[in-house]
């Protein structure tokens, strides 16, 4: 947790603020994407209640939360109050994990007359050395939320709803885990940071025994992985739930899928666990593609420390980090434009449909990805070494 | 802080590993077991060894156990649960369980208490190493049996299916 009181403190703050942000970012997706749809749909969307529609957020999360707490008589009460709470659960830890910009490292300083520091303070709820395990495994959770909610409704059409939506996540996990193989295998690492970092540079490629690069294009994880980039985006859709995969509330066939019992406050849980899972999506691909929090070659690590050096002096630790920070905001938000652009842009697909994509094509795609990076990588590495099993 | 978390987790592992066998209802076992999993990854988490504790997840807590419950969920379990409060099974399994979390309690003090200490040297990459060089053979065998079984699977269905 950390060496003194101080940074245990600020540590266990740090996942506090992250939690709670992501929680109260939802009411503000919400608003922008009916914004986003109206704009694109030539409709006005809200726009009554306060500036720009922003109160209908306020009053559209005051209503759930006067309704009645109620709770079918054929529920499985503990576990029909559990599942709320497993839908944002997953998404929030792994939202934790993601690094939102490069760690500040504090020289030791005196306080009060207390010596504090050095310290370094990751810009992530909590870093682990197998980020990308981590957030595969617990994402991969989310599932129980969804037939926990279905089960215990006691009612057959949220059952059905809820094997239909783990069906659902289930399958396009694994297309989705295959597809980052390929990622994996090109920066050799599992760590977020190091993926970061590695992506920081100019675009490098080692083409038979020589090494190129590509000094105005950044070394970004989509000019490597372009297919596993578009499978995994696909991937996160269906994850997610959202058009054109929302098949588990569709609602001409199934009421509304695994919540039709819920209401209220238990109802807006499960929403907010969705958006949870787009943010989720857009944050990491944004680490895993798009460069991260940098931006070669005006916005790294070390031409911003550098500049803030000439001109700041001390504070260029910590400004060079919101300066990233900022920057990877920006990339986050553009996709999750990206996301409502898509829901205004596509129709649902059938259920056959869904399933034949999940694994007739973004399963086998994914596997030759994967196959086909390895392969290159090795022979690469034979041309370089000049031995196989270097 | 470390223990005090150790602590929770392995009360949390060995309640739900009890409810396993002693809920009346398969569903609530099959979640008991994916809970216990959990706990478990969290404990792999404490050692140190974050590369088992995040596949424990993946393969056990996020699929096997996924369609364990989901199957449950589909049948009528009725006559299970009635058996279940007849049965002489449900104190032998009790029982069962009791004596051996009392002779695994018994052995550790026989042999001496031992420490696994620091597992972060399982890494990814180590793991990694481990299977395809020096149990390279043991792990292609699994995955062989692995296989073996799901064709198994499909062909009992099958010959069932014929009889009909």
């Amino acid at each position: 947790m950390g060496q003194d009181t101080m940074e245990t403190l600020i540590n266990g703050t740090k996942i506090l603020v992250i939690f709670l942000s992501m929680g109260s970012l939802v009411p503000f997706l919400v608003w922008a994407e009916r914004r986003t749809l109206a704009l694109m749909q030539s409709r006005l969307g809200p726009n009554r209640t306060g500036p720009l529609g922003l109160l209908q957020i306020l009053a559209d999360l005051v209503k759930p939360l006067m309704k009645e707490d109620f709770a079918g008589q054929a529920t499985h009460k503990g576990l029909f109050y559990l599942a709320p709470l497993l839908a944002i659960i997953p998404p929030a830890l792994v939202f934790g994990a993601i690094p939102f910009s490069h760690p500040l490292i504090l020289p030791s300083f005196e306080f009060l007359g207390y010596a504090f520091g050095p310290y370094t303070f990751y810009f992530q709820g909590f870093n682990l050395n197998v980020g990308v395990v981590f957030a595969l495994g617990v994402s991969s959770l989310s599932a129980y939320a969804l037939l926990i909610a279905g089960w215990s409704s006691g009612n057959k059409y949220s059952l059905l709803g809820a094997l239909r939506a783990a069906a659902q996540t289930i399958s396009y996990e694994l297309a989705l885990s295959l597809a980052l193989v390929g990622l994996i295998l090109v920066f050799n690492t599992l760590d977020f940071l190091e993926m970061v970092k590695i992506q920081s540079g100019p675009l490098t490629f080692s083409f038979f025994g020589s090494e190129k690069t590509i000094p105005f294009l950044p070394g970004w994880g989509i000019f490597y992985q372009p297919v596993g980039a578009f499978l995994l985006f696909i991937s996160f859709l269906a994850e997610s739930n959202r058009v054109p995969f929302d098949l588990p509330e569709a609602e001409g066939e199934l009421v509304a899928g695994y919540h039709t019992e819920y209401g209220g406050i238990k109802l807006i849980l499960f929403y907010i666990g969705e958006y949870a899972h787009i943010m989720v999506a857009s944050a990491l691909m944004v680490t895993f593609y798009f460069g991260g929090y940098t931006f070669y070659p005006f916005l790294t690590e070390d031409s911003l420390n550098g500049l803030f050096q000439a001109r700041m002096g001390e504070w260029a630790g910590l400004l060079t980090s919101l300066a990233l920070f900022i920057t990877f905001l920006v990339k986050f938000f553009l996709f999750l434009f990206v996301f409502m652009w898509i829901r205004a842009t596509l129709p649902r697909f059938r259920y056959d449909q869904l399933m034949d994509l999940g694994w007739k094509t973004l399963l086998p795609w994914a596997f030759g990805n994967a196959v086909v990076t390895a392969v290159v990588i090795f022979i690469f590495d034979f041309f370089k070494r000049g031995s196989f099993f270097g | 802080m470390d223990s005090l978390i150790f602590y929770f987790l392995s009360s949390v592992l060995i309640f739900s590993a009890l409810r396993v066998v002693t809920h009346k209802n398969p569903v609530y076992g099959a979640l008991y077991l994916a809970c216990a999993l959990v706990a478990l990854a969290g404990i792999f988490f404490l050692l140190e060894a974050h590369f088992i504790a995040g596949v424990q997840l993946v393969v056990y807590a996020g699929a096997v156990i996924v369609l364990f419950v989901m199957v449950l969920m589909l049948f009528d379990l009725k006559a299970e649960k009635q058996l279940w409060k007849i049965s002489p099974f449900r104190w032998a399994s009790v029982a069962f369980v009791a004596g051996l979390t009392l002779g695994v309690t018994l052995l550790e003090g026989l042999l001496g208490s031992s420490s696994i200490g620091d597992l972060g040297f399982f890494s990814a990459k180590h793991i990694a190493r481990l299977l395809f060089t020096k149990y390279v053979l043991a792990f292609e065998v699994l995955g062989v049996l692995l296989i073996l079984i799901a064709v198994g699977v499909v062909a009992l269905t099958r010959l069932e299916r014929e009889d009909d």
